[in-house]
C-alpha cells in the first residue's frame, strides 16, 4: 500500500501546498466524473506546468501510487473516476494556448484549455480546430484527446485523432516524450495515434499540437422536419447515398426538440416527430449544389418543411438548440443517463425503434439527439433517482441498449469512451486474444499498471508476457466503486 | 529464401506460429511496391499476402468497405468506382491494400482527403506469434478499446501481418481537374495554396506547379478562376497524381514542418513538394547526395526516408525507445518479423 502521507508531502513541496488537496470535500468532488460511477481519490493535485507533471509522476512512481489524469471531468463513462485512493492529476490549471503557426497549419495547446476557447482564439486566422463536442464550452483539449472526442462537425472533418499532429506525454516513469511531429511523418510506431483515445491509461498528455483546418468560405445550415422518425432516419442515408458528405447532420426527436425549444427559442417545430439539422460547407457555388441534393433527398422522404438559416445569427440559433439539448432536458427530470453507441448508418431507423421499445418496457422517458450522419446515437434516459427502483430500471435498460447496438453491427462507444461503465461489455465485441493483445500494448507504456488502472479493459484481460496481475473480482464494477 | 503463400488468415497464423517456434525471420510482402522503404533486414522467408484477396463486405450506403489485405489497390478502385466511391489513397494499382497501410504511404491529396492512417477503422492482424487480433469496428466512428491498428499502420511489417481491414471511403467528387502553371517554385506554390480556396493538392516543382481541384462542378469553376487570377494555367490532361520521378533510381520522401520545406530543399533543382503539408519527393544521385539532403532535413527538424532504392530510413531519434521495443515484443515476441526494418 502506498504511503499517501509521504507522497502528499512531496507533492506539496513540488507543486505548492495550495495545489495539492486531501480534504474530504475535494476527495469527494474528484471521486467521480460526469458519469454515474463514484470511486475514491487519495490525493488531488493541480500541476500548472509540464515540469510539475513530471515531478508529480516521478513522486507517484517512487511511491507506487496509481495515477488518474483528469481534465474538466465531463467524461460520461467513468474514465477519470479514481479507484482505490489514486492520485488524481487534474490538468485544468494548464491553460496556455501556445504558438499558433498558420504557416505550418498547427498550434500548441496545453491540456487544460477548453475546446471552444481554441476555436475562439483561432477565429481571426481563417483556420479552426474542427472537433466540436457538445461539451466544448467546458471540456478540455486534454480530455478530448484522451477520449478521441467527436462532435457534430466530425462527420466531414474526422474525429480528434485526425486533428492531432503531436503529443507531449509524461510516461508513468516520469519521462517526458514527444509522439508524432510537427511535420507530416515521424520516426517509429504511431504512438501518437495509440495514445489518442486511450482514456488516460498510458501517460499524462501535457501538450497537444493540433492541426489547423481552413474555415470553409461558405456554409448553409438547414433544419428539416418530419412527421415520422423513420422518414427522418431514412433521409440521413439518402443524403449520404446522393454523394453529399455534409459538414454535420444531427437528428433530434420530439422530446428533445420540445426541451431544446423551451430553452433556446430557436423556432424548432415542436409538433414534428423528428428534425434533422444539416450543415453543408465549401465554396458558395458548391454549397448551393449540395443544398439542392439535400432538399431532393428530404423531399423524396416526406420532409414537411425546410428552413434555411438566412444569416449567421439564425445559424447560431439553430445550433444553440442542438448544443444545449443535454442541459435543456433537466426540465424533464432531475437526472439523466446519456448513452453513446454507434451503428451502421442504415440501421438508424431500426435502432431507434428498439430504443423506444426498451424505454417502454422499463417505463422510462427516453429522448434522442445525435450525430445521425455518423450513425452515432445518444439515447438519453431522464429519471428521478430518488424514486425507489428507478436506477435499477435505468441500468437494466442501458444493458439492453448496449446489446441492441452490438447486435446491429455496432461498437460499444462512438465518442464517450469505455472507462468503467462499459469495460465489462468489451467481451461482446472483442475475443480474448484481442483483449490480451490490447492489455500487452497498454503494459508496454505502463509495465507497473499504475496509470488509470482497471479502466477500458475488463478485469482478466491480461498480458502474459508482462504478467500484469489480474485484479479483483469479475463483477460489473470494480470493488471500491459504486453508482 | 523460403516462400510462404497462405490462402487465408488461419494459414497466416499457422505459418507465423511455426516461424516463431523455429526462429525463421519473415518479411510480409504484398504487391512489392514499397519494399524499399525501411532499413535493410536479413530474412529467411517471404510471406506473400496476395492470396488473401477480395472484398469481404461492401455496402456503399455506409461508405465503408471490408477488404482482405492482399487485394490489389487497382481491383479495389474499380469495384468502388462502380459505386461512385473511392479509397482516397493514391498508390500504384499493383500495390496491395495491406502493403500500402503497412508502408504508411503519404497521399498527395491530404489537404482535403486526410491521411491514410485515418481511413483504417478496423483491422485484423496476425501477430508474430500467430494470434489473430482484431481492433476497431465497422463503423465510421468508434472509441471502443485500444487502437492496435494505429500501431500497425506504417509499421513496415514488423509487428504483424495485416490480413483484413475496414476502410472509410468517400464519394468520388463530381468534378476533378488538375491545373498546371508554366512557372514553378515554392513561392508560387504557396501563393496558389493561399489564393485558391480549399484546393485538394498544390504540388510544386522547380518549373511548374500543379493544382488539384475536386468538388462540385460550380466549385471547381470558382477555384479555377481564383487560380487564373494568380497565374496563367492550363488544364493537365493526365491522371493525378503523376508517377513520382519514374526514371530516378533513388527517391527520398522528405517530411518537415510545412514552412521549413523551402529551406530543406535549398540548392536542389529536382523535387516535387506538397505545399501546406511539408512533404517532398526528391531524387538523389548517390549515398553522398542522400547524406547531404538528410543533413539539410535534420536542420529543418524533419526526416528523410528513402522510398525507392537503397538508403533505408535514415537516422532519427525515436521517442520512448523502450516503449517501442516493448510494443514489438508484445506483438512479435520471437522477433521474427522483418527484424530492424522499422525505426527501432
Amino acid at each position: 500500500m502506498a504511503d499517501l502521507d509521504a507522497a502528499r508531502r512531496e507533492l506539496e513541496a513540488a507543486l505548492g501546498a495550495e495545489d495539492v488537496l486531501t480534504d474530504p470535500l475535494a476527495l469527494r468532488l474528484y471521486a467521480r466524473d460526469a458519469s454515474m460511477v463514484e470511486g475514491s481519490a487519495g490525493i488531488v493535485a493541480f500541476p500548472t506546468s509540464v515540469e510539475q507533471v513530471v515531478g508529480a509522476m516521478t513522486i507517484a512512481a517512487e511511491h507506487g501510487l496509481n495515477v488518474v489524469p483528469r481534465g474538466s471531468g465531463t467524461g460520461l463513462a467513468g474514465g477519470s473516476t479514481p479507484i482505490d485512493d489514486a492520485l488524481v492529476l487534474v490538468t485544468s490549471k494548464m491553460k496556455r494556448i501556445g504558438e499558433v503557426r498558420v504557416e505550418d497549419r498547427l498550434a500548441w495547446i496545453e491540456p487544460g484549455v477548453f475546446n471552444l476557447d481554441v476555436s475562439t482564439h483561432l477565429g481571426p486566422t481563417g483556420f479552426t480546430y474542427a472537433p466540436d463536442p457538445s461539451s466544448q464550452q467546458v471540456s478540455s483539449i486534454g480530455g478530448n484527446v484522451n477520449t478521441n472526442a467527436g462532435g457534430p462537425h466530425c462527420l466531414a472533418y474526422g474525429v480528434t485523432s485526425a486533428h492531432v499532429l503531436a503529443l507531449d506525454v509524461v510516461l508513468p516513469d516520469g519521462h517526458l516524450e514527444r509522439f508524432g511531429s510537427e511535420g507530416p511523418a515521424a520516426p517509429g510506431y504511431d504512438l501518437r495515434g495509440f495514445v489518442v483515445g486511450s482514456e488516460g491509461t498510458l501517460g499524462v498528455v501535457v501538450g497537444i499540437c493540433i492541426r489547423l483546418t481552413p474555415v470553409a468560405p461558405a456554409v448553409r445550415t438547414m433544419l428539416l422536419d418530419f412527421t415520422t422518425v423513420d422518414d427522418c432516419a431514412r433521409t440521413v442515408s439518402a443524403i449520404v447515398a446522393s454523394g453529399v458528405v455534409p459538414a454535420a447532420m444531427e437528428m433530434m426527436d420530439q422530446g428533445i426538440v420540445r426541451a431544446a425549444e423551451d430553452f433556446a427559442h430557436a423556432g424548432y417545430p415542436t409538433d414534428a416527430a423528428a428534425v434533422l439539422l444539416v450543415e453543408v460547407d465549401g465554396l458558395e457555388a458548391g454549397v448551393a449544389a449540395q443544398a439542392r441534393e439535400v432538399e431532393a433527398a428530404a423531399t423524396e422522404h416526406g420532409v414537411r418543411t425546410i428552413r434555411i438559416a438566412a444569416d449567421g445569427g439564425e445559424r447560431a440559433l439553430l445550433w444553440k438548440g442542438r448544443k444545449s439539448a443535454f442541459g435543456a432536458v433537466a426540465k424533464i427530470a432531475p437526472h439523466y443517463h446519456l448513452h453513446d453507441c454507434v451503428v451502421p448508418r442504415a440501421r438508424l431507423a431500426q435502432m431507434l425503434t428498439g430504443v423506444y421499445a426498451i424505454a417502454r418496457k422499463h417505463d422510462l422517458i427516453v429522448t434522442n439527439v445525435f450525430h445521425a450522419g455518423d450513425g452515432n446515437l445518444h439515447p438519453l434516459f431522464s429519471f428521478d433517482r430518488s424514486v425507489p427502483g428507478t436506477l435499477e430500471r435505468v441500468l437494466a435498460a442501458s444493458d439492453e441498449l448496449v446489446r441492441l447496438c452490438v447486435d446491429a453491427g455496432g461498437a460499444l462507444s462512438g465518442e464517450h469512451g469505455i472507462g468503467l461503465e462499459k469495460r465489462d461489455f468489451m467481451p461482446l465485441v472483442f475475443s480474448k486474444d484481442d483483449l490480451d493483445a490490447q492489455a500487452c500494448l497498454r503494459s508496454a507504456f505502463d509495465p507497473e499498471g499504475r496509470m488509470n488502472p482497471r479502466k477500458v479493459l475488463p478485469d482478466g484481460a491480461r498480458c502474459g508476457d508482462f504478467a500484469a496481475a489480474a485484479l479483483g473480482r469479475n463483477g460489473a464494477l470494480p470493488e471500491g466503486t459504486w453508482i | 529464401m523460403d516462400l510462404i503463400h497462405p490462402h487465408d488468415a488461419g494459414a497466416v497464423c499457422e505459418a507465423l506460429r511455426e516461424a516463431s517456434a523455429a526462429g525463421t525471420r519473415v518479411l510480409p510482402v504484398g504487391g512489392r511496391q514499397h519494399l524499399d522503404k525501411g532499413n535493410p533486414c536479413e530474412i529467411d522467408a517471404e510471406l506473400w499476402t496476395t492470396l488473401l484477396d477480395g472484398i469481404e463486405a461492401y455496402d456503399p450506403a455506409e461508405m465503408l468497405v471490408v477488404v482482405r489485405a492482399g487485394t490489389r489497390v487497382g481491383d479495389l478502385r474499380r469495384e468502388l468506382e462502380a459505386n461512385g466511391q473511392e479509397w482516397p489513397v493514391d498508390v500504384a494499382d499493383d500495390a496491395t491494400v495491406g502493403g500500402a497501410i503497412a508502408a504508411g504511404v503519404a497521399t498527395p491529396r491530404q489537404l482535403r482527403v486526410g491521411m491514410l492512417r485515418d481511413t483504417v477503422v478496423e483491422m485484423e492482424v496476425a501477430t508474430g506469434d500467430g494470434r489473430l487480433v482484431k481492433s476497431g469496428a465497422r463503423t465510421v466512428k468508434n472509441v471502443t478499446g485500444f487502437d492496435v491498428h494505429r500501431l500497425l499502420t506504417g509499421s513496415l511489417g514488423t509487428l504483424g501481418v495485416i490480413t483484413q481491414v475496414a476502410l472509410k471511403l468517400r464519394p468520388i467528387p463530381r468534378q476533378r481537374r488538375t491545373l498546371v502553371t508554366s512557372e514553378g517554385g515554392p513561392a508560387l506554390g504557396n501563393q496558389l495554396l493561399h489564393g485558391v480556396p480549399l484546393p485538394t493538392a498544390v504540388v510544386a516543382e522547380e518549373h511548374r506547379v500543379a493544382v488539384r481541384l475536386e468538388g462540385w462542378p460550380e466549385e471547381v469553376e470558382e477555384q479555377t478562376a481564383a487560380a487564373r487570377k494568380i497565374v496563367a494555367c492550363e488544364e493537365l490532361d493526365a491522371p493525378f497524381p503523376e508517377p513520382i520521378f519514374p526514371d530516378s533510381p533513388i527517391v527520398v520522401e522528405v517530411a518537415v514542418p510545412p514552412s521549413r520545406l523551402e529551406a530543406a530543399l535549398e540548392g536542389r533543382t529536382s523535387w516535387r513538394a506538397l505545399m501546406g503539408i511539408g512533404l517532398a519527393w526528391v531524387p538523389v544521385m548517390d549515398a553522398d547526395d542522400l547524406a547531404s539532403l538528410r543533413e539539410a532535413v535534420k536542420t529543418e527538424r524533419g526526416i528523410a526516408p528513402v522510398i525507392r532504392g537503397p538508403g533505408g530510413l535514415g537516422a532519427a531519434p525515436v521517442p520512448a525507445p523502450d516503449v517501442q521495443r516493448r510494443i514489438k515484443a508484445a506483438l512479435d515476441p520471437a522477433g521474427i518479423l522483418a527484424p530492424r526494418r522499422a525505426w527501432i
